[in-house]
């Protein structure tokens, strides 16, 4: 039982069609890019299409606990779908962000030189932190800056198609940070 | 004392490599890292267990 099991769970789905488009996202696409940090569960972005949809607007995980079922994963619980021994959540795109980051998801290899999952782009990551604003993921900025692991003119635009500037600002304000997009902006 | 000035631990080092071992984790492969996070997991399953059990004992409101 490995989050790298896991994960090849998730490209089954996947390949099975019951996902269709996925991204892994939160801390665990974060370490693709980072330094490893605890965290207790996977997340995983998918398209609303994946969801069983009511006319409520209610989405429901029909079709993903039943290609979880045949593959003999059962077990729920608060935090989310037991694959491997590690909690899955999977996340439904709820904003323009979510999508954009869906579509522009980039291909990892697993470590086995065969499985290649797909994760998100560093910007992403970094402007969905922005905009949950846990102290967590204030932390997981401050990373990625720290390891100058994500493309500054990216995450830019980024930041600016999804009118998160102003947030970035705030932060780099309340974590006493120099605004290391300012020279993006300038040019 | 020494007349009103203290002197005080140059830590700077330690947090050189602090830095540099950050640097070396980010370093890793995915895969690296994706094992790393299962033995941090499993280390820190107890106090996760202790800290479910503990929310689970408090009364309720």
């Amino acid at each position: 039982m490995t989050l790298a099991r896991t994960i090849e769970v998730v490209v089954r789905l996947s390949r099975e069609g019951v996902i269709g488009n996925y991204a892994i996202a939160g801390a665990v696409a974060a370490l693709n890019y980072i330094e490893p940090t605890f965290t207790e569960d996977l997340d995983i972005l998918i398209s609303v299409e994946a969801f069983e949809n009511r006319q409520s607007g209610l989405l429901l995980l029909g079709p993903i606990e039943a290609g979880l079922a045949r593959m003999g994963y059962t077990r729920r619980s608060d935090v989310g779908y037991e694959i491997e021994g590690w909690p899955v959540q999977f996340l439904p795109v709820a904003s323009p962000l979510d999508e954009e980051a869906l579509a522009q998801a980039v291909e990892i290899d697993l470590g086995d030189g065969i499985t290649r999952a797909r994760c998100l782009r560093a910007e992403h990551i970094v402007a969905i932190a922005l905009k949950v604003g846990r102290p967590k993921d204030f932390a997981r900025i401050e990373s990625f800056l720290e390891h100058s692991a994500v493309d500054l003119r990216a995450l830019n635009g980024v930041l600016e198609r999804h009118n998160l500037m102003a947030s970035w600002r705030a932060w780099c304000l309340k974590a006493g940070r120099k605004d290391a997009l300012a020279d993006e902006r300038r040019t | 004392m020494n007349g009103g000035h203290k002197d005080y631990p140059d830590n700077s080092g330690i947090h050189a490599r602090k830095a540099a071992g950050r640097r070396q984790r980010a370093a890793l492969t995915f895969a690296e890292k994706l094992a790393a996070l299962d033995a941090l997991r499993a280390r820190a399953a107890p106090i996760v267990r202790a800290r479910k059990a503990r929310e689970r004992s408090r009364p309720p409101g």
